[in-house]
């Protein structure tokens, strides 16, 4: 909706994913909103890649899935955090720290 | 990749769960939305827009899933097998053809892998080596080929400083009892190393050893094979210790061989193993165990962990001149001839690996086969072909289809891939069958191998490695036949196809032609080689053993199995001489020593005395001659004629002792010895040589006192190919084993019959060693020559067939494709005779060029096959003729069936196909 909004690029979007999960087990459609308040203030988010982005991520161990009841009383699939998911969590929150700070470095030399 | 082929087996229930997680969001966004203040139809529009289309996420996700190839490759192999239950005769045509190829291809594979590759089932086969003499022996052979003599294995299993161990062994039959009737059994005489150097356990009690190696007749124990104990004992678990009989000597039975060891010969499974030291007793009247001059083992030795092959063969030269050197003291050898006595010293050990242990199954058979394996790989080139010519066919006919599919958006590689796929599925099936058929060709080619009393090793059942090799051939096939259309299909144009007028495009047409020349030239090959070989087997029969086999049967006793005496065993054989005699169905009988066409005969060199010859001084013959000792009679049985001085009557007999001696002197009475036509031709030149005399062997005291008293024209000894020197001696008073040749009158099964009820009559436990006609015996004696004949007739038959039909195929393409420009013709006046002509001309270029270019390969390959053909060169110019005459006309008239279906089109029906 607004020119400011800038496609999320795929690996940011596993790791807000793993980022969301890390706080309790969400099932697709309250990601899909905690994605939705994300892209109301900076980047648009597809919700379309959003379920192959989850099962992508299931099968590569990172998330475990279970049907449990969800807040209307339906029963829906929960996404939860696994242990190797949190390992990798952690190097990602890593490595874009370390290139948040690089390009900040750039940024700061340009300004000199 | 797991997971994902285990998704696939899953996806019903991933499938259901994507849509259960789907709907949950969609539900929830639409209920949100309409909160918000949209109505329904709106909500659910939006909620739709903003997830990107069901459908576009499901298929993300199912790739994730099963992955892209996985899917396409499974989509693919559907599509495949949809399209060809649509069209049977394509599928049942390529798929026999492949079967065909493979099958053969793997059968044969399956023999040549059991017979020449496989290696024993024993520790390190690797290290095993054959330890054989070159050179002149000066000794007595008894047995087949590589022999030496028992003192050299027991001098050979004193260089420990080369093996770990050397045995030796020898396979004969005997007779053998369990208390009931004695029946002939394979057996396989060992020296007490056998198993303990072979590393082979036993199943029952204990194996054959060191201990059981000492004296002459002090160890009467044998060791059975397992399946022998399975099949005669039925598995009995007190088969320890249990009294057998061998050739009436008592014998204990100490132990049975594990299941997985057959003894050191493919081609003859022993079912006994009996220590040497009892091979007087296992071999009657075999006295010369310790003799150094009499050789009748072949040692086998394993080489130490770190001592190469070479380094032992040079090590143990030394040792052998040393042992020369003293056997030349000893006093056999002294009285040899001055030139024997050189080649005695110049002789050899040769050490040669033996990972396969010793077989005349595979001396005799590896050349054939492997002559056969080529000949089944350019039958597989063929089918391969056949079928790669089918798929193009097929592609341009699916031109359309493929177009469609590129201007949809596939890709080149997406549709070269379902092309390949196409025709991998179509390779499998045919692998299938053809691994399915395997076992009945290999059945058919085992019993092409001569066998008698020893079973072989050989079986007809499928096993992993064949599995294996048959898989890879499917899948380089497949691979091959569908590359050519698969990436023909991108190489064309899009538009330039899809603009293509009425009829099917020319494209892949030069490569069908290229297909059947190449077609053609192999089946030059396949079919000149069974020519060949047919003309061989044809030139055999035709030549003959050189005497009479019609009615002719011929059996072996050896009485001295069943414990007779020397002079029992003649009053035996007497009797049943004359009981054949007297009877009503037999026309004449007598005795030979040696078998006829068995492939082995005695020989030895012969010192003659002729005054046309060197002026009298005593002359040795310059190669061995065949000899044989027969009775009076022996040539009017075999219908051999004596064509100069006379046949040998009762005195000649009574004036020899056993020839397996040399001759002593004495002094009754002349000996009379009987010579060929070619012994006159190589020795005397043609002229008479009645009254000349000769002497066994070359000795310098040989002395030439038996004298020629007829020359009988040629026959054959060893088998039906050679022609030889032969020298024939009465047979003596002694007679151990005796082979009878006998002429019967009327009809074979009732001739038999009374053969068999006067032996029986005779002594009912006589064991028979063989009982077959002449006929059968030369058929025998020709397996191999058989084997080839028949089956290159079938691959070249089979070939030309597949070129057949692939002419066709291209021929009826070709006329189709020029109907328009063959009804312009015809419409503006041209005669129907020349529509064939313009059809056939195409055909014959592809014929003339496919002749051309097989002819070279038919000259380079000749000489593979030149050591297995008789009386006919690889170049014979006849066969090739015929062949070329046979094969042009065949495809000529293969081109003549669409060459006529365009002279008979209607002008007009083929302007109007615009």
């Amino acid at each position: 909706m607004s020119s400011s909004k800038f496609p999320i690029p795929q690996g940011t979007l596993d790791m807000l994913i793993l980022q969301i999960l890390s706080l309790e087990p969400v099932h697709g459609y309250g990601i899909a909103r905690r994605l939705d308040q994300v892209s109301r203030s900076v980047v648009q988010v597809n919700q379309g890649s959003l379920y192959p982005a989850l099962h992508r991520l299931e099968l590569k161990g990172w998330l475990r899935a279970e049907w449990k009841q969800s807040e209307t009383g339906r029963e829906a699939k929960f996404y939860s955090l696994t242990a190797s998911g949190r390992k990798q969590l952690t190097a990602e929150k890593h490595t874009w720290a370390r290139l948040a700070d690089a390009v900040q470095l750039i940024f700061n030399e340009g300004t000199r | 990749m797991i997971t994902q082929l285990a998704n696939w087996f899953r996806r019903k229930k991933l499938e259901s769960g994507l849509d259960r997680e789907l709907s949950y969001h969609l539900d929830r966004r639409i209920i949100d939305l309409e909160r918000s203040g949209l109505p329904t139809e709106e909500a659910r529009r939006q909620a739709l827009l903003e997830l990107g289309g069901v459908t576009q996420v499901q298929e993300e996700v199912r790739d994730i899933w099963l992955s892209r190839w996985l899917r396409d490759f499974v989509y693919d192999l559907r599509f495949s097998a949809r399209s060809f239950f649509r069209s049977p005769s394509f599928t049942a045509t390529t798929v026999l053809s492949l079967a065909l190829g493979i099958g053969a291809t793997t059968a044969l594979y399956s023999l040549i892998d059991q017979i020449v590759l496989r290696t024993l089932p024993v520790d390190h086969p690797e290290r095993l080596v054959l330890i054989d003499w070159i050179g002149f022996q000066n000794a007595e052979t008894l047995g087949t080929e590589n022999l030496m003599s028992y003192p050299i294995c027991r001098d050979l299993q004193q260089q420990t400083q080369f093996f770990d161990g050397v045995f030796c062994r020898a396979a004969t039959t005997m007779n053998f009892s369990t208390g009931g009737e004695p029946r002939l059994t394979a057996a396989e005489l060992v020296s007490g190393t056998y198993f303990s150097v072979l590393g082979v356990n036993p199943a029952q009690g204990r194996l054959l050893t060191m201990d059981d190696d000492q004296a002459p007749g002090s160890s009467p124990v044998v060791v059975l094979s397992n399946d022998f104990w399975q099949n005669q004992f039925g598995g009995a678990q007190d088969i320890v210790g249990r009294k057998v009989l061998v050739n009436q000597h008592p014998m204990t039975v100490v132990g049975v061989a594990a299941p997985t060891f057959h003894g050191v010969d493919v081609g003859e499974v022993p079912s006994v193993w009996i220590p040497t030291v009892m091979s007087a007793q296992a071999i009657p009247g075999f006295k010369t165990m310790l003799d150094r001059r009499t050789r009748w083992v072949q040692i086998l030795g394993r080489l130490k962990q770190n001592v190469s092959l070479a380094q032992a063969q040079t090590g143990l030269q030394p040792w052998f001149q040393a042992m020369l050197d003293e056997d030349t003291r000893r006093t056999n050898i002294s009285r040899t001839s001055a030139e024997n006595r050189r080649r005695f010293l110049a002789s050899t050990l040769a050490l040669t690996p033996a990972p396969q242990g010793h077989s005349v199954l595979r001396h005799d058979f590896s050349r054939p086969l492997w002559v056969l394996f080529v000949a089944t790989a350019v039958l597989l080139a063929l089918a391969c072909l056949n079928v790669a010519g089918l798929f193009l066919a097929r592609g341009s006919a699916r031109h359309r289809e493929i177009s469609t599919k590129l201007a949809l958006g596939a890709s080149r590689g997406r549709i070269g891939r379902q092309l390949l796929t196409d025709s991998v599925l179509l390779a499998f099936a045919g692998g299938v069958l053809g691994v399915a058929m395997a076992p009945i060709a290999v059945r058919a080619l085992i019993a092409f191998l001569p066998h008698d009393t020893a079973a072989n090793d050989l079986h007809a059942s499928v096993d992993i490695r064949l599995l294996l090799f048959a898989f890879f051939v499917s899948l380089v096939t497949g691979f091959l036949a569908g590359s050519v259309p698969a990436l023909q299909a991108g190489r064309k144009s899009l538009d330039c196809s899809l603009r293509e007028r009425g009829g099917t495009p020319s494209g892949g047409l030069a490569l069908r032609r290229a297909i059947v020349t190449a077609q053609i030239a192999f089946t030059l090959i396949l079919v000149i080689a069974a020519g060949l070989f047919v003309r061989t087997l044809h030139r055999l029969l035709a030549k003959g053993p050189g005497f009479e086999t019609s009615s002719l049967v011929s059996f072996g006793i050896r009485p001295a199995l069943n414990g007779y005496s020397d002079a029992e065993a003649t009053q035996l054989i007497r009797r049943i001489s004359e009981g054949l005699h007297s009877s009503g169905s037999t026309q004449a009988s007598s005795i030979a020593l040696v078998q006829l066409l068995l492939g082995g005969a005695w020989n030895n060199s012969l010192t003659i005395r002729a005054p046309t010859i060197q002026a009298g001084e005593r002359y040795i013959t310059d190669r061995e001659v065949q000899m044989n000792a027969v009775t009076p009679g022996f040539f009017a049985t075999l219908g051999a004629r004596i064509v100069a001085g006379r046949d040998f009557n009762e005195h000649d007999a009574l004036n020899v002792d056993a020839p397996h001696q040399s001759l002593p002197v004495s002094e009754s009475g002349q000996r009379a010895v009987i010579v060929n036509q070619a012994f006159v031709k190589r020795y005397f030149g043609g002229r008479n040589p009645l009254g000349a005399r000769v002497a066994m062997g070359a000795r310098p005291d040989a002395k030439p006192d038996s004298e020629i008293v007829g020359v009988v024209e040629n026959i054959s000894y060893r088998n039906v190919r050679e022609q030889w020197e032969q020298a024939y001696f009465p047979i003596g008073t002694k007679l151990s084993g005796s082979n009878f040749y006998v002429r019967f009158r009327g009809a074979p099964e009732s001739a038999f019959r009374s053969i068999r009820a006067i032996l029986r009559n005779v002594d009912p436990t006589l064991p028979i060693t063989y009982f077959r006609t002449l006929d059968e015996q030369i058929d025998r004696s020709l397996n191999t020559e058989r084997m080839l004949a028949a089956l290159s007739s079938s691959f070249g038959t089979v070939a030309l067939l597949l070129s057949l039909v692939g002419l066709y195929g291209v021929m009826s393409f070709v006329v189709t494709q020029r109907t328009r420009e063959i009804g312009i013709r015809l419409a503006l006046g041209a005669l129907p005779w020349s529509a064939i002509w313009l059809v056939l001309r195409d055909a014959l270029a592809m014929i003339l060029s496919g002749i051309g270019v097989g002819l070279p390969f038919v000259w380079a390959l000749g000489r593979l096959v030149e050591s297995q053909l008789y009386d006919v060169k690889p170049s014979d110019p006849a066969v090739i003729a015929i062949t070329i005459l046979v094969l042009g006309s065949a495809a000529l008239g293969a081109a003549l069936i669409p060459a006529y279906r365009a002279s008979g089109v209607n002008p007009t029906d083929a302007l109007r196909v615009e």
